[in-house]
């Protein structure tokens, strides 16, 4: 089914509607009603004419609102703490200086690897403690072969 | 709407420019003939202004040797009506109207005079069956010719 527009109004006119005209120089012109049809033959501009769509477009007439709503639906960004990390810290973390940062992460690491090195060391010294002991099997310790 | 004394613009070069309806012809397939013509009727009109024929081509060719034979005022030819102001009703619902009232003049065999037309014409032309034409009806020469069927 064709739908066509009014050439005056802007509305739809649906098959069965309506009139065509068809001006000397071969246009044609559909219109939805003889009030459309009247205003045009009188050569009124339908932008000056209040309740045609070209009128109402043009002085943005019914969306305004729709705009507004639309405004207030926009998501707004809110800083807040998180679990583990409360607003403050992350607020410092952001301020602060990428030199600072960068400062802040090599002593982390340096800590690091030094626990680590502490860790290795108390582990290598407690093996050597246990190696120290006599070799004492635990079939010996129960009084077996070994013993003799 | 034609009936009598009414008047037409004509749209083709046969040098005729407006016609005056003196009769319209019935047409046999309709059961009651209103006396009124619409699209695709035909009609006895006389010429009521024609463009001037230039003297020296009246000089030189007294009886017409060219294939267009020049129409005077006062002339009395068959014509079809192919615009009508009054609406037509179309068989999909919708309705056509056009500015002005206007005609093709033929002649005694329903054959078109001129051969060139101007402007639109309405799609109702095409209603009419028979014909010299064959395949586009009666006035399939005149559906050919016009630059826009409306």
């Amino acid at each position: 089914m064709r739908v066509d527009r009014c050439d005056f109004s802007g509305y739809k006119v649906y098959p069965s509607r309506g009139r065509v005209y068809v001006r000397g120089d071969s246009k044609t012109f559909r219109f939805l009603n003889h009030k459309s049809e009247s205003l045009f033959l009188q050569r009124k501009n339908p932008r000056k004419i209040a309740w045609t769509q070209v009128y109402r477009r043009m002085h943005k007439k019914g969306i305004t609102e729709e705009v507004a709503k639309k405004r207030s639906r926009k998501n707004v960004k809110v800083q807040r703490g998180i679990v583990g990390a409360d607003l403050a810290s992350i607020l410092a973390k952001r301020t602060a200086k990428p030199e600072v940062r960068a400062a802040a992460r090599a002593a982390a690491i340096t800590k690091a690897k030094t626990e680590k090195r502490d860790k290795e060391a108390s582990k290598a010294a407690t093996r050597g403690q246990q190696q120290s002991q006599p070799k004492v099997s635990k079939q010996a310790m129960k009084g077996g072969k070994g013993g003799r | 709407m034609i009936g009598l004394k009414g008047l037409l613009n004509v749209i083709d070069n046969t040098g005729a420019l407006k016609v005056e309806c003196i009769n319209v012809l019935k047409v046999k397939t309709r059961l009651k003939s209103t006396g009124t013509a619409t699209v695709g009727d035909e009609i006895v009109c006389v010429v009521n202004k024609a463009r001037p024929i230039p003297a020296n081509e009246v000089v030189k060719n007294p009886s017409s040797s060219s294939n267009i034979q020049k129409i005077r005022k006062g002339d009395v030819r068959r014509a079809v009506v192919v615009r009508v102001k009054k609406t037509v009703q179309r068989t999909d619902g919708s309705v056509v109207r056009f500015d002005d009232n206007a005609a093709v003049l033929l002649n005694n065999k329903g054959e078109m005079l001129g051969t060139r037309i101007v402007g639109p014409v309405a799609a109702e032309l095409r209603r009419s069956k028979g014909g010299a034409a064959g395949a586009g009806g009666r006035w399939g020469k005149i559906l050919m010719l016009a630059p826009k069927v409306v």
